[in-house]
């Protein structure tokens, strides 16, 4: 998008490869001209610049200087998603979808996609999750949120990376929060049995080669031995996501219950607009550690009472960022906790390992349920 | 933090199955009364219990006989082996630490869950109905007999943590050739842990687990279980009272009456060791005594008693609670006691150490045996007294684990036998908190666990 006697902004073209972006405050600083310039912002940021108490033209120079913006998030549940459009990226940038967050704490808030950075950012996380099975033609069992939740239009995109067939079962997971807060735990242990039954049945009759679900799923396949063992000479791949997975179970899943499949993690939020990607490399402490897309988009992990840094290998709250010319997304401070982990070489902001649910977020019950 | 010779105490609880023992990767910190941190327990998720309940399912059946031997081993082992490391003396340690009890409190304890096990053959040789056989080879089948069969594989015990006696009731379902999967309080976790590594050594390798979850994981227990003895409050009665597979261990609200035909203070005593005896803090202790007559014989009653029980207060045991869970329970006594006389000491939260308490007596008596703080049961010697009269019935004893009925109207004592709201009447000068093995505490486990199937060869 260059044109003649207008800022260069090439820096801010996403690179699969992460090579690019070599000085991230450099393209901070080209970002706040993007966002916050009229010709490029998005109504939303020229509208909301005018409450800041400071310039980010100005005063927002680094990564560090981000920290000033407060969390916005909680007005994308009511603003109208053309206000989320920079009017940098043209008249008619191609939208994949809008996304809506889970519900976890409150009302959805709704996320544009588009399809420039959708697919960038895809080709990184194969990439960095490679699996070695794109292309092969094997099919995709999708147990996942649809609709509204990025997920399941993931899966559409792995499906087509590997060649194969998508076989898809849904879940309302905002149906299982609303059965959580009612306390109705036999509806809820009902309708997990129902998406297990469905999931079966495509095992049993379907070459299945990759498994993408979440948690409970999981858990609720490995004890049943007849799926097991079905899972065990069809499927090549498990990933899971939407949920906390606790450690014991993640190792009890890889070292007992499905030896020698892969079983990998993705870490993701709508507010992100992807997924954090689990190392591949096993950690010393033997959690799933969590990298995101870095630095289109970054994690810290802070005391939440101080909303300073915890220490290496503490335990502390989310902050995620996404930070890009198709969305700027800053200070998120997310429902989840995790313990703080340095990011790899050369990366802004850290990784997170053992990510866990808070039990009390914003005075709001925070519900997990199943995503 | 020492031991009494010393060494540093430090306490690890892990999960045990057949499988051995497995430190969970999740786990909380272990606490004294205090708050001091003293080591770990684990807790370990929802797949860990399915698999190893998987596994219990299908645990060999030993024959009886077997069991029986291998309990009172276990017995053996319980009291004097060490285990995993673990001597007698530091477990007495760990338990009267925890538990806020004296040694010697802890000690008679585990002594009396030792004779539970040694006695099963005689108690269960009164338990099992009388025309009912447990081997075919038994000559009377040949005739046509009632086989005493179990009702599941398995059993599934959410235990408390208020004293160790609480698990010298769930090893008879090993006895009966259940397999059994313990969740332990994380206030007292260590005679489970004991009993499980003694239960092992002694032969029920693949039929025995322990098994430290958090709230939500414990339900999986239940669910995983084809029956299940679940300790707790009335929240934890009234959320599986539809469910017949459960049996619940909840509050006793026991009580005591004394009819006019008595004189009551030939009773002092007994009355102030139910009250006060256990620490107060057992399900048998007397939560209210209902006294025949008029309020003023009432109040009488309580200003001796209240008396009595600072007497004896003072060579007895106190239970050692945190200091903040102590004034709690001292304002929650202010709040739910309006309108009752109060008899004895008022300040009733004494500090001992820092940060430590104990509770003194409380003895109120309210206005008439209907009042709903009767049944306000807690974990210190505290009663409520109320007037009560024989010709008024018997609906204010309803509802309880134990009536201790100091009455020679055995007319009165069998309308309380005849009460299904009441478990057992003790008739005479007993205390609530009488105990013998081979008596039920609350029905014979195994009119939970078993029943009888016709059986002819």
């Amino acid at each position: 998008m260059s044109v003649p006697g207008a800022p260069d902004w090439s820096i801010l073209d996403i690179d699969p490869l992460q090579q690019t972006v070599t000085d991230a405050d450099a393209y901070v600083r080209t970002l706040m001209q993007w966002h916050f310039g009229t010709e490029t912002g998005s109504p939303f940021w020229l509208r909301r610049r005018a409450d800041l108490d400071f310039d980010p033209l100005t005063d927002v120079k680094t990564v560090e200087d981000l920290a000033q913006f407060p969390n916005v998030v909680d007005e994308f549940r009511d603003i109208a998603a053309e206000d989320l459009v920079p009017r940098g990226l043209g008249d008619s940038p191609k939208i994949a979808a809008v996304f809506e967050s889970g519900g976890t704490t409150g009302r959805p808030k709704r996320f544009v996609m588009f399809e420039d950075w959708f697919t960038r950012y895809l080709a990184w996380a194969g990439r960095k999750a490679a699996s070695g099975l794109g292309g092969s033609g094997i099919n995709l069992l999708a147990t996942t949120p649809s609709g509204p939740h990025m997920i399941g239009e993931v899966t559409v995109r792995q499906s087509h990376a590997l060649g194969g067939k998508r076989f898809t079962i849904d879940i309302d997971p905002r149906w299982v929060k609303k059965l959580i807060e009612r306390g109705q735990t036999d509806e809820l242990r009902a309708y997990v049995d129902h998406l297990v039954d469905q999931t079966a049945d495509i095992l049993v009759t379907q070459d299945v080669g990759m498994i993408q679900t979440i948690p409970i799923l999981l858990t609720k396949i490995a004890e049943r031995p007849e799926l097991v063992d079905l899972v065990r000479s069809k499927v090549k791949r498990i990933a899971w996501g939407g949920a906390h997975m606790d450690p014991d179970t993640r190792a009890i899943l890889r070292e007992e219950v499905f030896p020698g499949i892969p079983i990998v993690g993705g870490y993701g939020s709508t507010t992100i607009l992807s997924v954090a990607v689990e190392r591949k490399e096993e950690q010393p402490s033997g959690l799933a550690t969590f990298d995101p897309f870095s630095p289109y988009v970054f994690f810290r992990v802070v005391d939440p009472d101080t909303g300073r840094p915890v220490a290496h290998g503490e335990r502390g709250q989310i902050v995620m960022n996404h930070i890009t010319k198709f969305a700027f997304i800053p200070n998120n401070l997310e429902r989840d906790t995790a313990i703080r982990v340095p990011a790899e070489d050369g990366h802004i902001g850290d990784a997170v390992a053992d990510v866990a649910p808070v039990k009390s977020f914003d005075g709001t019950n925070v519900t997990e349920g199943v995503y | 933090m020492s031991t009494t010779d010393g060494a540093p105490l430090s306490a690890h609880v892990d999960a045990i199955t057949d499988a051995g023992e497995y430190l969970a990767r999740s786990s909380k910190p272990l606490r004294l009364p205090d708050g001091r941190e003293i080591g770990a327990i684990s807790e370990v998720p929802r797949l860990y219990v399915t698999r190893a309940f998987a596994r219990l399912a299908h645990a060999p059946v030993l024959p009886y006989a077997t069991r029986l031997e291998m309990l009172a081993k276990a017995a053996d082992l319980f009291e004097n082996a060490v285990l995993e490391g673990q001597s007698i003396d530091d477990y007495l340690d760990l338990v009267g630490l925890c538990a806020g009890v004296p040694r010697a409190v802890a000690q008679a304890s585990i002594a009396a869950i030792a004779r539970t096990l040694r006695a099963l053959p005689d108690t269960l040789a009164q338990e099992i109905p009388r025309g009912a056989v447990t081997s075919l080879d038994d000559p009377r089948v040949r005739e046509g007999a009632a086989y005493w069969a179990r009702q599941g594989r398995t059993l599934a015990v959410l235990a408390s943590g208020n004293t160790p006696g609480v698990h010298g009731l769930w090893p008879s379902a090993l006895a009966l050739g259940y397999a059994v999967a313990v969740r332990p309080s994380s206030r007292e976790p260590f005679t489970p842990q004991r009993l499980v590594r003694a239960f092992r050594e002694a032969g029920f390798t693949s039929h025995v687990a322990l098994l430290p979850t958090d709230h939500e994981v414990a339900d999986v227990l239940v669910e995983q279980a084809d029956r299940a003895l679940v300790y707790g409050g009335q929240s934890v009665v009234d959320k599986y009272a539809a469910d017949p597979a459960v049996l619940t261990q909840g509050p006793g609200r026991s009580k005591t009456v004394i009819t006019d035909d008595v004189d009551w203070r030939a009773h002092l005593d007994t009355v102030a060791a139910s009250v006060a005896g256990l620490g107060g803090v057992a399900c048998t202790c007397t939560t209210a005594v209902l006294v025949e007559g008029d309020r003023a014989r009432a109040e009488e009653f309580g200003a001796a008693l209240a008396e009595r029980l600072a007497e004896s207060e003072a060579g007895e045991h106190r239970t050692e609670l945190p200091l903040v869970t102590a004034r709690q329970l001292a304002q929650y006594v202010e709040r739910v006691g309006q309108g009752t006389t109060a008899h004895g000491r008022t300040d009733i939260v004494e500090t001992v150490a820092p940060d430590t308490a104990v509770l003194h007596p409380v003895v109120r008596v309210a206005a008439d045996a209907k009042a709903p703080v009767l049944g306000v049961e807690l974990p210190f010697p505290c009663v409520w007294i109320a007037p009560f009269s024989r010709a008024d019935g018997i609906a204010p004893l309803v509802g309880s684990l134990v009536v201790a009925a100091i009455t020679e109207d055995m007319e009165f004592a069998q309308r309380l036998l005849d009460e299904p709201g009441i478990a057992n009447v003790y008739v005479g000068a007993h205390t609530t908190t009488w105990m013998k093995a081979g008596v039920p505490h609350d029905g014979y486990l195994s009119e939970h666990l078993m029943r009888t199937k016709g059986v002819i060869r």
